[in-house]
């Protein structure tokens, strides 16, 4: 408790409120995205998409093409197998359940015989204008023979369902467990009480405002490629290019400027980059693309899509005992880099949520189906685990007509056991549920809650509660180490060079403040950059992604400061005629006592180089939280109206609140968006997108919920010197409960399913009213 | 988008002639339905004929008991005419609840009723008032003019040049908003003319509807009671994922009630 009393004095970072310098660029329309890249002899390309969930390619006839002036290239799979751009990355658990040898599908850059989901790029043209690619592509006759298609995870893993890939049997890449099976089972045996559920942590999209696009210049002196693409981290794109093509990493720079959205869409080289590198070098020209936000629905990477079972075992002390997680996660037509491994390894990391659960055990099902593929989306398994469990956690309170957050009480890891060995093998470092729990259930005022709940009822409106306790792990990274590169100009100006990319987070802020403060010059004195084409291939970093940029890249940013400073010294050394071990540095100047002599940042950097390269690895850390949202409903109409809404969070260190408080709110609304309407649906019989823009997916407003109150409660993480954690998703994995928590509750029903839309609520209410009829 | 041909007409008449001249042709007027259209490459009009500008196209107008407005008249001009708000204040109010700024910047009446989009807030208001739709070759009841989804009784070549309201004595609209394109999932316009009451209903069904049995009620007590045991009939409205025809029938009527609720104050 003392660490959380005092870590504000502990550190000189961050306790000041900066508003962050990229904003002035970003809101004035003078940021520069991918589509805002040019090169003067670019060429466009469109491409022709299947329109059908599952079929056979009889034929593709270009012959019409001719009509339109200005083609200059068409593609189809037969130049993919000709490229041997077969195998889009992709990780899975190499071997799974028995020893099951993990199944993975090839994706070439443009189908080949066979179209898998609706949008499934199918040839590619290039031309001198979009418009005349956009026309051209219309005019391909491709004639299918049409499959029976399947969209529903549970329906394509039964015997006798389609079969997307002839080398991936039974629609199943891999099962996989964590955990023992044994003592698990063991535990529902003898527990005194057992609670089941299952809940669909639905398919979502992430909708950022920058559409996909890319620019990719072929370079024939090198055989290589500069690629501009929203891109979370160059590294990161290089690396799967390399993977894609079959080509060293060498062989590709990537330059890239603003991001406009990530949440794990933008972690992914998708097939048309790869089908345009064939343009590219075949015509020796820029190839330009820029998405539709049609084909952003279609085929940019969906999110989430996990059924997942939770039975969960307690004894007669309402102690659990051991839980069994059943995992199907639909993973679409082919497999993503982000994929299934992600969300295997996040739902284990984190198993047993905030609880002590002394049995785990997880089966995962890998499924395909003839729907769009999926990756990371704001947590990538984390949010979904913890959604899963915090179900259960309140339906098993109700069943034992126990108040949850006693319940959650009773289960809570106490402070004095971390580090926390959990079941599936994880050490979760720190964190004070107990403590941190009951600061939101004394500042939500929870036992006065049934007072609320009679004054909403005067009104006619059902007023529920609903609480979330979580952690996830966040921050690891899959680079060997993340380096930040500092070098003082001769104005006495620091520039600081990256490649963990910014797709909104605000690092030219939060990096600059961490340099500013080690350094303890003015904020101002430092320019973060980010995007450059040759760092791009020499220095190395994790990409932004897994909430890891602040715990990795943003911690580097002091090492390297130190680093610039100790290298300083020995520079200052000579000018100020002593040894560097008697060269001192404070705000910005190097100074002996014993020759009273200095010498500035600026003065130094003005005769000799002086720039360093700091570096660190860093395992995980684990944000923490309690939310605790209450909601109306009104009864005629189904609407729910977000009464009040706080969050108590662990952040660890702060470096800056404005950031932090950003993100929560970002993350907050996303996991509402999840809750109350976002829900990406494929038509069951034809496999077409139903939600394919937004007259149908029902993206958040702003009113929705008009205020958060945003409370710490902190220990600090060890893991690096400045204390952080990692917590840019944490938001998300503290709504989805939170939310459909209240709302359940509001209803007076075990669980729903999200998405809460009006119609649901409005069903359930009245599927309640004839319920209670019947029996009375 | 496909290419197209681009023409700024001045008058009436030279639209028309325009529209006869070339098959293909689409009138422009606020474009809020056929640009996105266009640009999903769903219409493949030859000309855009641009009436935004024509002078005969504007104006808001109250005489004898009747609001006129002109076709070309922007959703954002007749929220905020002080005439409008004096004669009819529900149709300022309804106009103003229209899409968003942006649209309500560049949409128009006339644009909303040649379009009959099912979901639309202006249908509801011309036939719950009885409007009279005047066109550059007649004048058509609303009664007679929405005919279902994107119907109307407009024939090729025929414009709306503009529209006649009678100003009731109290009317009021309500509508519950598509939670994704914020168009009326249900929207109710009910208007008190002398003993008559006429409720109009848009969004829940394939085109705007007057639901006979609540106007029967409310023409004997004029309060949101009157509709309580009544139903509207569910078998015709749509059906979706965002609702079964059941949740609309209840969303019209709650709807109903709630305008007729505003009505008194």
């Amino acid at each position: 408790m003392d660490q959380h009393q005092h870590h504000s004095q502990l550190f000189k970072v961050g306790n000041a409120q900066v508003s962050r310098f990229e904003d002035m660029r970003l809101i004035t329309g003078n940021g520069k995205y991918s589509s805002d890249w040019n090169a003067p002899d670019q060429l466009h390309a469109c491409f022709l998409r299947s329109d059908r969930a599952h079929a056979r390619i009889v034929s593709i006839n270009f012959d019409k093409l001719r009509q339109i002036k200005g083609v200059v290239g068409v593609y189809t799979g037969a130049d993919a197998q000709a490229a041997g751009y077969l195998r889009a990355p992709s990780f899975l658990p190499p071997t799974g359940k028995g020893g099951m040898k993990a199944r993975v599908p090839a994706r070439p850059c443009l189908a080949i015989g066979k179209v898998r989901f609706v949008g499934d790029p199918v040839a590619m043209v290039v031309a001198d204008s979009h418009l005349a690619a956009q026309d051209a592509c219309e005019l391909i006759e491709v004639v299918y023979e049409d499959l029976p298609a399947i969209v529903d995870p549970e329906e394509a893993l039964k015997p006798g369902a389609p079969q997307l890939h002839d080398d991936v049997p039974g629609n199943c890449p891999v099962e996989a467990e964590s955990g023992v099976e044994a003592p698990v089972m063991e535990a529902i045996a003898k527990a005194a009480h057992v609670t089941k559920i299952t809940v669909d942590c639905t398919r979502v999209t992430a909708s950022p405002m920058e559409p996909r696009a890319a620019l990719i210049e072929y370079k024939a002196d090198t055989d290589s490629y500069v690629v501009h693409t929203p891109s979370q981290g160059v590294n990161m794109t290089r690396k799967q290019f390399s993977t894609y093509a079959n080509l060293g990493e060498e062989k590709f720079r990537v330059e890239i400027q603003d991001v406009g959205g990530g949440f794990g869409q933008r972690s992914t080289v998708y097939p048309e980059y790869v089908s345009m590198m064939m343009a590219a070098k075949a015509l020796q020209r820029p190839i330009k693309w820029v998405s539709t936000r049609t084909e952003s629905f279609l085929t940019d990477t969906h999110g989430r899509a996990n059924l997942i079972t939770i039975t969960l075992a307690m004894d007669n002390n309402a102690q659990f005992t051991g839980m069994r997680v059943d995992w199907i996660t639909d993973q679409g037509a082919y497999l993503s880099p982000t994929g299934p491994a992600g969300h295997i390894r996040n739902a284990t990391t984190c198993m047993n949520g905030v609880y002590k659960i002394p049995a785990l055990y997880g089966h995962f099902k890998v499924v395909l189906t003839n729907t769009g593929w999926v990756a990371a989306y704001r947590g990538a398994g984390r949010p979904d685990i913890a959604y899963a469990i915090e179900r259960a956690v309140d339906a098993a309170a109700l069943e034992l007509n126990m108040d949850p957050a006693d319940l959650r009480r009773r289960n809570y890891v106490p402070l004095n056991e971390y580090p926390y060995k959990s079941a599936t093998g994880s050490t979760i470092e720190i964190a004070d549920l107990p403590g941190l729990s009951e600061k939101a259930l004394t500042l939500a005022d929870w036992s006065g809650f049934e007072a609320r709940r009679a004054a909403s009822a005067k009104k006619g409106k059902l007023r529920g509660i609903g609480m979330s306790a979580v952690i996830e792990p966040t921050g690891a990274g899959t680079a060997p180490r993340d380096e930040i590169e500092l070098t003082v100009n001769g104005d006495g100006q620091v520039t600081l060079h990256t490649v963990s990319h910014s797709q909104g987070q605000g690092h030219e802020t939060s990096f600059a403040m961490v340099t500013a403060s080690a350094l303890g010059i003015p904020v101002e004195q430092i320019k973060v950059k980010q995007g450059d084409a040759e760092r791009s291939v020499t220095m190395t970093g994790n990409h932004s992604g897994g909430s890891r940029t602040m715990v990795g890249a943003g911690t580097v940013c002091h090492i390297a400061a130190n680093k610039l400073i100790d290298a300083g010294k020995s520079l200052a050394a000579e000018d100020l005629s002593v040894e560097p071990s008697q060269v001192n540095y404070a705000k910005g100047e190097f100074s002996s006592p014993h020759s009273k002599k200095k010498i500035t940042l600026a003065q130094l950097a003005a005769k000799k180089k002086l720039s360093v390269i700091g570096e660190g690895t860093f395992t995980s850390t684990y944000p923490n939280g309690c939310h605790i949202a209450e909601v109306e409903v009104d009864p005629e109409t189904g609407v729910t109206d977000i009464a009040s809404y706080l969050s108590v969070d662990d952040y660890g260190h702060i470096v800056s609140h404005t950031i932090v408080e950003g993100q929560m709110h970002g993350a907050v609304v996303q996991g509402l968006g999840q809750v109350f309407g976002e829900h990406i649906v494929y038509d069951k019989d034809s496999g077409q997108m139903i939600t394919g823009s937004f007259m149908d997916y029902v993206m958040p407003r702003a009113g929705k919920l008009k205020s958060i109150r945003m409370e710490e409660y902190t220990t600090l993480s060890k893991l690096g010197p400045l204390g952080i954690k990692g917590m840019g998703e944490s938001g998300c994995t503290a709504s989805l409960p939170a939310l459909v928590g209240a709302v359940s509750n509001a209803l007076g029903v075990r669980h729903l399913d999200m998405p809460l839309t009006p119609s649901k609520v409005w069903a359930a209410i009245q599927q309640k009213k004839s319920h209670l009829g019947n029996t009375h | 988008m496909h290419s197209f041909s681009y023409v700024k007409a001045t008058s009436v008449k030279q639209a028309v002639d325009l529209l006869a001249a070339n098959a293909e042709a689409k009138l422009l007027s606020g474009g809020m339905t056929l640009i996105p259209t266009m640009k999903a490459r769903l219409a493949q009009p030859s000309h855009l004929i641009d009436i935004a500008g024509i002078a005969e196209l504007s104006g808001i107008e109250v005489k004898d008991g009747k609001l006129t407005i002109g076709a070309a008249t922007k959703h954002v001009e007749v929220s905020r005419s002080a005439v409008v708000k004096k004669a009819i204040p529900a149709l300022a109010y309804l106009a103003g609840h229209i899409g968003d700024p942006q649209v309500r910047n560049r949409g128009t009446i006339g644009g909303s009723l040649a379009n009959n989009d099912p979901a639309a807030d202006y249908p509801s208001a011309a036939l719950s008032l009885g409007a009279t739709i005047v066109t550059n070759k007649r004048e058509i009841a609303a009664d007679d003019y929405f005919q279902g989804m994107f119907a109307t009784a407009l024939d090729a070549g025929e414009m709306i040049v503009k529209i006649v309201f009678p100003v009731p004595a109290k009317a009021a609209y309500e509508k519950f908003p598509h939670p994704a394109s914020g168009y009326a999932m249900a929207g109710a316009f009910v208007s008190q003319h002398g003993k008559t009451v006429r409720v109009a209903i848009t969004g829940a069904g394939p085109g705007v509807f007057r639901w006979t049995e609540a106007e029967a009620a409310l023409g004997k007590k004029l309060a949101a009671a009157s509709v309580e045991s009544l139903n509207v009939d569910a078998s015709n409205l749509n059906e979706d994922m965002h609702g079964t025809k059941e949740y609309r029938a209840n969303l019209a009527k709650v709807m109903t009630k709630r305008a007729v609720a505003k009505l008194g104050k």
